[in-house]
């Protein structure tokens, strides 16, 4: 598995979990949490047209992804803000040195991801500001 | 803006009993992109500290730090840095920044492309929530 096909299954679960949690946020951290969605289904799609692009096959979508129970905004927005920093350290971990192609793909996501994560953690309460986005603690 | 990517340092010519043995000479060159992104770590921090941005310091600050860590025994001196008027100024130095640190994540195959990577996306974040 490539660290693109990775990323791209981490790209499908945050959208189920999008899916699965945004029903329960109202007001900003809802336009957010929808605005996020959509720049991860935008971030599959241009993956599944690299693969296409490429002639590679690109890995499917699961049919259900393990997420906690979602029961209020609190836990919804919990959720979403552990969605976002798996993907991010998702990303990063295609940074280093192999096929300069890929590497570059997992760059672009990666520096998106940082960029979606900072937005949540700030709408929900959390400090934006991190020097090693994703890097495991 | 903050580049001088392909000055190369020259630093630490260490000669063995000061020159008194026929000792071969040792040159060390630094890396000019991490020169480079040390430059540009201490100019942001130093306009988001000024701009009450002291969170968006401190991570500079972290990233000046490791930089310098890795330039040893090449460190380069504190310069002058450039002033930024406000956010809007200092958020668009952050995207330029982030720029600058993609390219040199992608212009090496060695270990650094991973920090350069990550402080190209610090600054970007930076960059966004300033917007």
């Amino acid at each position: 598995m490539t660290a693109v096909d990775t990323g791209l299954a981490a790209e499908y679960a945050a959208i189920y979990a999008y899916g699965a949690a945004a029903v329960h946020l109202d007001g900003d951290p809802r336009a957010l949490a929808e605005e996020l969605e959509a720049e991860h289904r935008s971030r599959r799609d241009a993956l599944l047209d690299y693969y296409d692009a490429n002639g590679l096959e690109a890995p499917s979508a699961e049919a259900g992804y393990d997420i906690e129970p979602i029961t209020d905004a609190e836990g919804a927005q919990r959720l979403l803000l552990a969605v976002e920093e798996r993907v991010t350290a998702t990303w990063r971990a295609g940074l280093a040195p192999g096929p300069l192609g890929e590497r570059e793909i997992c760059l672009d996501r990666y520096t998106e991801s940082a960029v979606s994560l900072a937005r949540w953690r700030l709408a929900v309460g959390v400090a934006a500001a991190d020097p090693w986005p994703g890097r495991p603690q | 803006m903050f580049t001088t990517r392909r000055v190369l340092l020259v630093g630490a010519v260490a000669l063995a009993a000061a020159g008194c043995t026929r000792e071969t000479a040792t040159i060390i060159i630094a890396d000019p992109d991490l020169s480079d992104a040390l430059h540009t770590a201490r100019t942001l921090a130093h306009n988001a500290e000024a701009l009450g941005y002291s969170d968006i310091a401190q991570d500079h600050l972290t990233h000046a730090a490791t930089l310098e860590r890795l330039l040893l025994p090449n460190v380069v001196a504190e310069e002058a840095v450039a002033t930024f008027a406000d956010a809007a100024a200092l958020a668009e130095a952050e995207a330029e920044a982030s720029i600058d640190a993609v390219y040199a994540c992608l212009g090496t195959d060695t270990d650094f492309a991973v920090v350069f990577g990550e402080i190209a996306a610090s600054r970007a974040a930076h960059a966004a929530v300033l917007a």
